[in-house]
């Protein structure tokens, strides 16, 4: 119990610290999470909108491997993508195996999937009388699906709530792609089963707090942003 | 949410991670990567002379720390630009294929076995790692082995070898599958025998409690060697041999080596340089 | 000359059912043309073939401006409009709602609310400008609904059972509204209705599907 306790207050002298090492790492990890999700919504909400709103053949199967894709083993991405990107393999000319990118990319393949299922679902829910009243209204194929997909903005933040949640805890895939280089690659997670490994476990336990918080702090900011941003709109 | 906000939202976020990021603006100084074991790396002597060895070359080392299997395998690939492990036979094996080139003997410590204080299996005052791994087996006493062709695993199974035993599937043998300090922790646990490295022993048995000891030491065969070797230029056109050199030479230097020595936890040395 | 609608053999069958069968009906006239029939009988369908959210079968939808014929694109879809039974109204406030179809036409911003706003007070919705829409009353929905297609003038207005699923007071309203077009020049309107009464009191032309044929019924006054 005693441990707990001391992680508490451990965590909240790290927040109040502004240890440089620790607010590095965090900002790393906020970083290439950050990317990770930017990039997995502009592809993943658009291909989670088409295969809702087109009328193609193979849905059930795109939608069945995008499924089975949200439930992929972080390790096996890491692995498959260290083997991509090794010097040795297809892509290492880039020389990004090791860096920040990699991570971005390995966390990329991680939430795009949630964020195109999820959006996807969120998208096919909106009654189809939406898309009619747009049509009926002058709105053009375009227009209407992105009348659609705003009526889904609820579905679709918590999309982008789940996948931001799944890279900022992950640490398989960057452990292996990342390196865990220290002052480079490493990010809370992978500091975390550092520190866990090494034995400090008071310091592990506090970054995980830390995690905690600032998982917290961000899914607040998008909720308040979400309000607001109706509060605008409705003006 | 508007759209027009969350195009709003994305760009102030990309621009602030851009801005504020601290890491991807680096590519102008020089950095090397360096595949290495966690054991060296959890000793805490990189965190030690890493950023002498920047101040006087200016060349930062980024460390990946894996098993010594993986880190052969990372250089081997083209991964890193050299490569700091401790198996000997491996290393030359490797040297060999073309892999690598100027290996060099860097330094070394010593293996030691430790148990519950109490010794149930009585190999305290043994001379011979090869005898008293016999004894653990006879006795069928609980060991735990890091099971990862981690150095230390790869020394671990050459004594099974040499005691004559196979303790592959025995019941008593635990293949772990985790670093050293783990390792050690479950053995503590499990109130098992292991083997370790004394500089991880020295480093965590206070900090982790690990309620063993020290039951085995002084053996020729727990000698452990760690050395260095660059990737071969040859071989990956990509790789920055002239800094790996400057480290590898700064390794066997005069200077680097008593940088080495001079790495003490609880006024022990860790590892004692030995490069010829 | 006005936009005109020429309807020519019209077929249309879904599965387990045919619903038209050959309809032939010209909609040539400014005026209320006023659909009746039983449930089932392919009301809706044939208004939504008319205004272009589905495809027939087999079968003629033309639409004429001065003789010459205009092809189905966003062009013509922009100059005419159904309203939907069911409201279909968009998550938004009720000003939103309005200005949709207007945005979607690229109005400038400044039209956009003051033609929104002269409309929304003809409808008597000013005071709810700011109001969620999903939180009307049905009746306030299927103004609004009715609303916002006007708002962008079209020159021919589909309604669907504009006043089925609304009280006595709402009824009345938008039966007024009906009458407030034809005194206006207003838009084409071929609007269905189960109340026969309603259909005497509102229809310059009337007209019921039988066996998925049109077939004209009187023509008042004349």
């Amino acid at each position: 119990m005693h441990y707990l306790i001391q992680a508490f207050g451990h965590a909240f002298s790290i927040i109040f610290s502004l240890d440089p090492v620790l607010l590095r790492i965090i900002l790393l990890s906020l970083k290439v999470s950050g990317w990770a999700l930017i990039i997995s919504t502009v592809l993943g909400l658009p291909l989670g909108a088409v295969i809702a709103l087109k009328r193609m053949r193979a849905k059930g199967l795109m939608i069945s491997v995008m499924n089975t894709m949200m439930g992929l083993p972080p390790v096996v991405v890491g692995l498959f993508l260290y083997l991509v990107l090794s010097r040795s393999g297809p892509m290492g000319f880039m020389g990004l195996l090791y860096t920040p990118g990699a991570m971005i990319a390995a966390q990329t393949v991680l939430a795009l999937p949630i964020v195109a299922a999820l959006s996807h679902s969120a998208i096919v829910n909106v009654d189809p009388i939406i898309s009619q009243a747009a049509r009926t209204l002058g709105a053009t194929q375009f227009q209407t699906t992105v009348t659609v997909v705003r009526e889904a903005r609820y579905g679709i933040m918590s999309a982008l709530i789940a996948g931001f949640g799944r890279v900022m805890a992950e640490v398989g895939a960057i452990l292996i792609v990342g390196g865990n280089i220290a002052g480079y690659t490493r990010v809370m997670t992978t500091t975390i089963a550092l520190e866990t490994d090494k034995g400090n476990f008071e310091l592990a336990l506090a970054l995980g707090i830390v995690l905690l918080f600032i998982s917290m702090i961000i899914n607040l900011a998008l909720y308040m942003m979400q309000k607001k941003g109706d509060r605008w709109r409705l003006s | 949410m508007r759209f027009k906000t969350l195009v709003l939202i994305i760009a102030i976020l990309s621009v602030s991670f851009v801005t504020v990021s601290p890491a991807i603006s680096v590519s102008a100084e020089t950095r090397i990567r360096c595949a290495s074991t966690t054991s060296t790396q959890n000793s805490g002597l990189f965190d030690y002379i890493l950023p002498i060895f920047k101040k006087q070359t200016g060349i930062t080392v980024d460390v990946v720390a894996v098993g010594t299997g993986a880190a052969i395998e990372i250089g081997k690939r083209g991964d890193a630009d050299v490569v700091f492990v401790h198996a000997r036979q491996l290393e030359l094996k490797a040297v060999k294929e073309g892999y690598f080139v100027n290996r060099h003997d860097v330094m070394y410590n010593d293996f030691v076995i430790i148990g519950p204080p109490g010794d149930p299996a009585g190999i305290k005052g043994l001379k011979s790692a090869a005898v008293a791994f016999k004894k653990i087996a006879e006795g069928g006493y609980t060991f735990v082995s890091r099971g990862d062709r981690s150095g230390t695993n790869i020394k671990e199974l050459a004594i099974w070898k040499k005691a004559g035993v196979n303790p592959k599937d025995r019941k008593w043998y635990l293949e772990v599958g985790q670093g050293m300090e783990k390792t050690e922790r479950i053995a503590s646990e499990k109130r098992a025998y292991t083997l370790t490295d004394r500089g991880t022993w020295l480093a965590t048995m206070d900090k982790d409690r690990l309620d063993m000891a020290i039951l085995l030491q002084g053996d020729p065969a727990l000698f452990n060697q760690y050395g260095v070797m660059a990737v071969n230029p040859a071989r990956h056109k990509h790789v920055k041999y002239k800094e790996a050199m400057k480290f590898v030479n700064w390794l066997i230097s005069k200077k680097g080596q008593k940088i080495i020595a001079s790495y003490k936890r609880k006024g022990e040395e860790l590892f004692f340089p030995d490069a010829k | 000359m006005a936009l005109v609608l020429k309807i020519e053999d019209l077929w249309k069958a879904y599965p387990g059912s045919d619903v038209l069968r050959g309809c032939n009906v010209s909609f040539d006239r400014r005026g209320v043309y006023v659909l009746t029939g039983p449930n089932g009988s392919g009301k809706s369908t044939f208004l939504r073939l008319c205004a272009l959210l589905e495809e027939p079968d087999r079968g003629n939808i033309n639409y004429l401006n001065d003789g010459l014929s205009l092809g189905k694109d966003i062009a013509l879809k922009r100059r005419i409009t159904l309203v939907l039974p069911k409201a279909g109204i968009f998550n938004s406030s009720v000003f939103g709602n309005m200005a949709y179809g207007l945005k979607v036409r690229g109005v400038k911003k400044s039209e956009i609310a003051e033609r929104v706003d002269r409309c929304l007070e003809s409808f008597g919705l000013a005071d709810k400008r700011k109001q969620n829409a999903l939180t009307l009353s049905s009746g306030e929905g299927q103004r609004l609904s009715m609303a916002r297609a006007m708002v962008t003038e079209p020159e021919m207005l589909f309604l669907d059972e504009p006043t089925a699923s609304v009280d006595h007071k709402n009824s009345s309203f938008i039966e007024e509204l009906i009458f407030r077009m034809k005194e206006r020049e207003g838009p084409t309107v071929v609007m269905t209705t189960h109340d026969v009464a309603q259909a005497g009191r509102l229809a310059d032309d009337q007209l019921t599907i039988r066996q998925g044929r049109i077939i004209p019924l009187r023509r008042p006054g004349k």
